[in-house]
């Protein structure tokens, strides 16, 4: 879909949205890739940054409109406006912050109601740091609403390609889609404790088999 | 366009294209267009007139937010205005009565349509059913204009429920209040007649439009939970939903919705017996056949959802029922749906397996292990283990990519493995229940899988091979060793086999995973041990081909020598025969190699692994029974060339490619400190010095490696971790090499560098206590001296918003490193240290941070630490004679500072939680410090924490005097409990009433 008014490529393009709580690493997740890091402009004022980031695969060059949404939370702006014509979308929270894990469901509910039916990643950022608030097995949600969910970091790029690769088979509508080259990230800031992360991800894997939580308290009528 | 058209068009505007001047007068003109009073209006007009779509959604939105903010604020015309304006867009009337040109808004894109919606449910949250009772009862005869007013009731509806009703968002109380009177208001009013519009609308336009109507059924869906059940589950809507599920030639979205309604009505909370007929009602087998559709299908995925969430029901009412309540009939009826749901499963995606796989863990989980199965349940239970079979079984077009792992087969791999987890607690849950059955299973895919033909074989080996594997996490200890029925036979054939498809890399692997799970039995079973040592030592695990898998060989190899070593003596001369190549290949690479520069820094992740071969090796030759001279030799044939080669390199590294050296010497180290794992120090200094003496002779080389490498961190790290060892295993005979070695371990001023030192000092003196005395006396002035000067006086304070940076955790971890050492120097007789000539110095400082941090800071274990620390000063220098003071102005300082701020202030203040465990811990210290003042002090304590201290919080009289009682009294946990009590009573004086906490 051509976005209205957006420069141009002769490759294919699409919107991603990212939104999250504040503080929840949008800004550097997206600030990872480094030809992004390049072309962005930036619209203090609104709040929105519009990262341009390309990606090789298989079948051509690709590129995502990053429309990261940080800060619009303090500022207003044009809120779920931004979301208009997004094509897929990422929602970030914060592994060390319980809060913003917790407002996942109403970001994902204001995000549908501007876009219908797009491909969606979950993202629990940050597990790089030792004490996290959300254990692994407590994230749930992306089981609901059918997402994809994946632990990242975006500090020590640890599965940083994993949601653009996601969305682009989404879009591609081709699931053996993959990336013929790594994009250029900038050099990891940490290094991610593997143990851990396997340990959690272990954590994961045997919450997956646990029962989804009842939540709703209707009773019988 | 006029101006607030084109100024909303340039705020919407990100290409990059807008001048950024003009875009912020466009910001401000907008934002001061919001702010007029008659904005309202302005968005009406807008709305009726406007066509782009930027400014429809944007005046939405400006009501949304008038409304949320200013709702209370608005004079009831302006609220009318906007109800009235609102709706007549959601009918697809023409707001103002005006021409013909007016724009309709349900011709626009769905997320404007979406927004009016979210519009309309605002209203209703403030005005319904009061001031607004018939906005249900209006909609209803404005659905006969057709479906685009169709469509919009159901966007209403579903956003009703998103913003309002629904239990997936978190929630205010006053919200879920306000949603409880929404539901009690449409139940009473108008859900009858709002199930009658769904019924007639789907029945009408089901040929028509599939869309609306899907739209229709999957907004239904959701109210399916709090409204009468009987609306939907009744005669005329189930025949409508099978029907429309039951006709292939609708589209499979429509279908799909169907499907999803009758979930949700299957799925109503509701008590079993009416659920069970209701369940039964249904007749559900009408849909089986449907199963067999196309697998991608929407409808056929959510087909396995209805059956799964079916059968999910009925086995729920068995569990609950009694026999003569319909027990049996639910489980008839859980029997029908089982061989659809197991059909689905081994045909369906990993998302609909995952649900499915749920249901199954509960169903196995109704059997009880030791009872005996029905027929039915037997047969069940061999078809579940049948697909589990089949699921897990890697698709043979991977073969290759995974065998060279590239990132194709990486990936595969994954999904693989985290899609099994769940599939295979489901197995050993099958395996508790019927292991007989599950037994004989595994056993027969193993033989099924090696007769298979060449295009299946690497992939059935490897999933039998994981089946039997994955069982194995289930199986207790006794199980293991017995090796009861079929296990007993199948460890030693699989033990003895070698299969065609071995060289692949996943077989391979599976394989030593496997047999090294089933260790114990041969454990029990001597006969055994020569096999399993081939397995590990052949081409099938050191010695395969595949780097990955030799790798992985050397680890299981190791925990197979933890576990057998005693029996393995017999075959040390054997082992050390079959390894010399691969233990030589770890020296000749470094002896040959001439390193280049960019891999030499940071060694690859196999030579972390290579070192689990010495580490092996280390154990068998370090038993006790192994004689002496045999020892010596062995020891000898591994140590000698591995230390020759840090000489070689010590001796080549003043020429310029020195660095080149690191990455080896690292490598080297390792090795070695493998090595020594396997010997206890009461043999390397008692029974067997010659030993000692040859790891005394390899610690002597490996710190010239300091010498000559003073600021290369990687080896610093390796050396310190050695001299560790060297600590534990040659105990105080270590001791003439510590001073060299300290010495050139002292860290210039690096946070983490110091951290490693400190956790070196605080081994020692734990370990030694007063022996290093004249040690920690010599560092611990310049330790001090570094660590105030890194360290902040106070907290180290997290960052901008509760985030930590690397920085911040590395300047944590030193603080908590340094108030243990503190504690381990205090709490081994050592205080005398901060007492001597060179350490005075910093007498003051460290007793203003002991105070402060057990007075604020946050982390309560460090507040403890250096409660006992404080404790033990007392004790260490107030001997209670009147004597001259050991140290001046410490008695003062305890008494003045140390009792008000810490033993009561502190404590006083709120956030010291009672109800945290730690912080009793604490509490208990605190206590202690009193009495153990009290004790060495006497009045000169008392009287001032008495007068000075609880009169100026206002204790009353009687309750310090009651304090005085307990302290004299021997029994601290009376006076914990009672100076605890008094601290609360405190508290409440404190804030004037009972209400605050």
């Amino acid at each position: 879909m051509a976005l209205p008014n957006q420069q141009t490529v002769e490759y294919p393009s699409f919107k991603l949205v990212i939104v999250g709580d504040g503080g929840t690493g949008k800004t550097t997740f997206v600030k990872r890739h480094l030809t992004g890091e390049f072309e962005k402009k930036y619209e203090p004022t609104i709040g929105v940054e519009v990262h341009p980031l390309d990606f090789h695969t298989n079948c051509g060059k690709i590129r995502f409109y990053c429309w990261d949404t940080a800060g619009q939370e303090k500022f207003g702006g044009l809120r779920d406006g931004y979301y208009i014509h997004g094509q897929c979308a990422i929602i970030m929270f914060d592994v060390t912050a319980r809060l913003t894990y917790k407002n996942v469901p109403t970001w994902h509910r204001d995000l549908c109601r501007v876009c219908e039916n797009i491909p969606i990643v979950l993202c629990g950022n940050k597990v790089d740091v030792k004490n996290r608030q959300v254990k692994a097995k407590q994230v749930t949600f992306h089981r609901k609403k059918n997402l994809q969910y994946y632990e990242i970091s975006a500090k020590s790029n640890y599965n940083f390609e994993k949601p653009f690769l996601y969305l682009a088979r989404k879009l591609a509508g081709d699931v053996s889609l993959h990336f013929v080259e790594s994009p250029a990230l900038a050099p990891p800031e940490v290094h991610i404790d593997m143990a851990a992360q396997q340990l959690h991800e272990a954590e994961l894997a045997q919450a997956a088999s646990q029962p989804l939580p009842d939540d709703d308290d209707e009773s019988f009528d | 366009m006029d101006d607030l058209e084109k100024a909303i068009l340039i705020c919407f505007d990100e290409s990059g294209g807008v001048d950024s001047v003009l875009k912020s007068q466009a910001i401000a003109f907008i934002h001061q267009i919001k702010e007029t009073p008659s904005i309202c209006s302005i968005c009406v007009e807008k709305l009726c007139f406007s066509k782009l779509v930027q400014v429809q959604f944007w005046c939405l939105q400006c009501f949304h937010e008038v409304l949320q903010i200013k709702y209370s604020s608005m004079s009831p015309e302006e609220k009318s205005f906007i109800r009235k304006s609102v709706f007549s867009m959601a009918c697809n009337e023409n707001v103002n009565g005006g021409g013909n040109n007016y724009v309709r808004i349900l011709e626009g894109p769905a997320f404007v349509k979406n927004k009016l919606a979210q519009v309309v449910v605002t209203l209703i949250y403030f005005e319904y059913p009061l001031i607004w009772p018939s906005v249900f009862i209006d909609f209803l005869p404005n659905l006969s204009k057709g479906t685009a007013v169709i469509d919009m009731f159901c966007r209403v509806l579903t956003a009703l429920d998103d913003e309002i009703i629904s239990f997936d968002y978190p929630r205010s109380g006053e919200d879920v209040a306000v949603s409880g009177r929404i539901k009690d208001a449409m139940r009473g009013q108008c859900v009858p007649q709002i199930v009658g519009a769904w019924y007639d609308i789907v029945s009408m336009y089901k040929n028509m439009d599939s869309v609306l109507c899907s739209n229709v059924l999957d907004s239904m869906r959701r109210y399916v939970l709090w409204i009468d059940i009987g609306l939907i589950a009744n005669d005329a809507f189930t025949r409508l939903l099978f029907e429309l599920m039951l006709n292939d030639g609708l589209p499979d979205q429509l279908r799909a919705s169907a499907a999803g309604v009758v979930l949700a009505v299957v799925s109503k909370r509701m008590d079993p017996k009416p659920k069970l007929v209701l369940l039964q009602g249904l007749q559900i087998s009408r849909v089986f056949g449907l199963v067999a559709e196309d697998r991608e299908s929407e409808f056929v995925s959510s087909l396995a959802s209805l059956l799964t969430g079916y059968a999910s029901e009925v086995l729920e009412c068995s569990k609950r029922l009694s026999t003569e309540d319909g027990k049996e009939v639910s489980l008839d009826l859980l029997n029908g749906v089982l061989p659809s749901v197991f059909y689905v499963m081994q045909n369906c995606d990993d998302d609909s397996a995952f649900s499915i796989v749920q249901f199954l863990s509960c169903y196995v989980g109704t059997m009880k292990s030791g009872s005996t199965l029905t027929e039915t349940q037997l047969l069940h239970l061999g078809k579940i283990l049948e697909v589990i079979r089949s699921l897990i079984q890697f698709d043979p077009m991977y073969r290759n990519n995974l065998d060279i792992l590239d990132k194709i087969g990486r990936e595969e791999e994954d999904r693989m493995m985290e899609f099994r987890k769940d599939i295979f607690v489901l197995l050993r849950n099958i395996g508790r229940v019927a292991p007989d059955v599950t037994h004989m299973f595994i056993r027969n895919s193993l033989d099924r899988a090696v007769s298979s033909s060449e295009d299946r074989n690497a992939e059935e080996v490897e999933a039998a091979l994981s089946l039997f594997y994955a069982l194995g996490e289930s199986l207790n200890d006794d199980a293991l060793r017995t090796g009861n029925g079929v296990l007993g036979e199948l460890v030693p054939m699989l033990l003895s086999t070698r299969f065609p498809c071995h060289c692949n890399r996943l077989v391979a692997l599976v394989y030593l995973e496997t047999i090294t799970r089933y260790m114990k039995f041969v454990q029990e079973n001597n006969q055994y041990i020569l096999m399993a040592l081939g397995a590990f030592l052949d081409e099938r695990g050191i010695h395969h081909p595949n780097v990955n898998v030799s790798r992985r060989a050397s680890y299981l190899f190791m925990r197979c020598v933890k576990l057998l070593k005693a029996k393995l003596v017999p075959y040390i001369e054997t082992i050390l025969q079959s390894l010399q190549d691969t233990v030589a290949q770890f020296t000749r690479l470094n002896n040959s190699l001439k390193p280049s520069l960019n891999n030499s820094l940071k060694p690859s992740s196999g030579a972390e692994d290579g070192s689990y071969i010495f580490e092996a090796l280390g154990l068998l030759i370090g038993m006790e029974n192994v004689s002496s001279e045999k020892q010596l030799e062995y020891l000898s044939s591994l140590l000698t060339p591995l230390c020759h080669q840090v000489e070689v390199a010590l001796s080549n590294a003043k020429s310029e490619e020195s660095l080149s050296y690191v990455g080896n010497i690292q490598q080297i180290i390792m090795a070695i400190n493998a090595i020594s794992k396997g010997f206890s120090e009461r043999l390397v200094t008692a029974s067997r010095p010659s030993i000692g003496l040859m790891f005394k002779q390899t610690l002597d080389i490996l710190l010239q490696v300091l010498v000559v490498f003073p600021k290369v961190e990687p080896l610093r790290c390796k050396v310190s971790s050695f001299i560790h060892r060297m600590v534990d295993t040659l105990g105080a005979s270590v001791f003439p090499y510590l001073p060299k070695a300290l010495e050139q371990l002292l860290p210039e001023s690096e946070p983490k560098e110091l951290v490693g030192f400190l956790v070196l000092l605080n081994q020692l003196i734990c370990k030694f206590s007063t022996r290093v005395h004249d040690i920690v006396e010599e560092v611990y002035p310049v330790i001090a001296d570094r660590a105030f000067n890194i360290l902040p006086r106070t907290d180290v304070l997290s960052g901008p918003g509760g985030g930590c940076t690397e920085e911040i955790r590395e300047l944590q971890d030193l603080q908590r490193t340094f108030f243990t050492f503190l504690n381990v120097i205090a709490m081994h007789d050592l205080s005398s240290v901060f007492l001597s000539r060179k350490s005075s110095g910093y007498l003051d400082l460290t007793m203003q941070l002991l105070l402060h941090t057990c007075c604020n800071h946050k982390d309560i274990l460090i507040k403890k630490a250096c409660v006992q620390i404080i404790i033990r000063l007392i004790k260490d220098w107030c001997t209670g004679s009147n004597d001259k003071e050991k140290v001046p102005g410490f008695q003062c300082f305890i008494i003045e500072a140390f009792a008000t701020n810490c033993c009561l202030l502190s404590v006083l203040d709120k956030s010291f939680e009672f109800h945290d465990a730690n912080t009793v811990a604490l509490f208990g210290e605190i206590v202690l410090a009193q009495k153990v003042m009290y004790e060495r002090f006497g009045n000169d304590f008392l009287l001032h924490f008495v007068s000075k201290g609880l009169s100026n919080v206002h204790c009353p009289q009687d309750l310090a005097e009651l304090y005085y009682k307990k302290l004299q009294e021997n029994d601290v946990k009376e006076l914990k409990s009672f100076y605890q009590s008094l601290i609360e009573k405190l508290r409440l004086q404190q804030n004037g009433s009972l209400v605050f906490r």
